[in-house]
């Protein structure tokens, strides 16, 4: 049995929400974003287990946790690539910054 | 000792790999670094006794997003002229946001009172006292724990009527169908 302790894995989770946070905040392009997206909420199912494991290991509703976010991202990454090749289809670009219709 | 070792060792690929996937500027190389991430991510699923999510992790993440963000890139790519940078204005000011952020992270959990937790349950131990402490640290204490967190077991946490998930899984099988139909109709080619 592994004694790792439970906050190097937060760390961890930590670090690589960090990461997405940057590539959501920094990439030019939507798809660069989407990646970022992903990575965060893979840094959210760390910490749900870390904390299922060392609370009690045969607590389970941590792992049912991880599995509805890992669900519902992949519908996410799903109609976020619909949208995006939507906008390139009608802009030419997959570019964030030059799809500002909205903007007021 | 060594196991430790290995999973130092995984954290490092998963963040270097990570931290390539964002920053590099050929698109089909961060997609190929974000599936390696994502291998590193279900070896540190499988650190945490969670042998059934981190097949699954490699199935839906490695098998199934990584392949669709490679489809879009493919389907967006000749409007990417290899002159053009891939960060936007707020470089610098994303850098400062997501280092603030994970100093931030970093300095809670160090003052939490997660410092101590070493081994399974610890937590547990930790909030409860009296009688059922001295219960639980005997039961930690006995190298052989029955672990019960098998994928049968996690079956029935989310079916199981008792548990509540039952209605939540049904449901997100919901959600599920209408992103498909979703995707479909925003993607397709004139929308009637």
């Amino acid at each position: 049995m592994n004694n790792i302790p439970l906050v190097h894995f937060l760390y961890l989770a930590g670090i690589l929400f960090g990461i997405g946070m940057f590539g959501v905040l920094a990439r030019k392009n939507a798809i660069s974003v989407l990646m970022g997206i992903e990575l965060m909420l893979n840094a959210v199912n760390i910490n749900f287990l870390a904390f299922a494991r060392y609370w009690n290991w045969n607590s389970l509703t941590g792992p049912v946790f991880v599995v509805f976010v890992i669900t519902i991202a992949a519908a996410e990454a799903a109609v976020a690539l619909a949208i995006i090749i939507s906008i390139y289809r009608h802009l030419r670009t997959a570019n964030v910054d030059d799809a500002h219709y909205l903007r007021g | 000792m060594m196991e430790n070792m290995i999973f130092y060792v995984i954290a490092g690929i998963t963040v270097a790999s990570a931290l390539m996937a964002l920053t590099v500027r050929n698109l089909f190389h961060c997609a190929l670094f974000l599936a390696m991430a994502m291998f590193g991510i279900s070896g540190v699923f499988l650190y945490l006794n969670s042998d059934f999510l981190a097949s699954v992790q490699v199935l839906i993440y490695v098998g199934a997003v990584t392949v669709i963000i490679i489809f879009g890139i493919s389907l967006t790519r000749n409007m990417m002229d290899e002159r053009s940078k891939a960060m936007n204005h707020q470089f610098l000011f994303s850098i400062v946001v997501a280092l603030l952020l994970s100093a931030v992270i970093i300095a809670a959990i160090q003052e939490s009172p997660f410092v101590g937790a070493e081994h399974p349950m610890s937590l547990m131990l930790s909030s409860t006292t009296g009688d059922a402490s001295q219960q639980l640290a005997a039961n930690i204490a006995s190298p052989d724990h029955p672990f019960q967190g098998g994928v049968a077991y996690l079956a029935g946490a989310l079916l199981r009527p008792e548990n509540g998930f039952a209605f939540a899984f049904e449901f997100v099988s919901i959600l599920l169908l209408s992103a498909l139909v979703g995707a479909i109709v925003i993607a397709r080619k004139d929308p009637a």
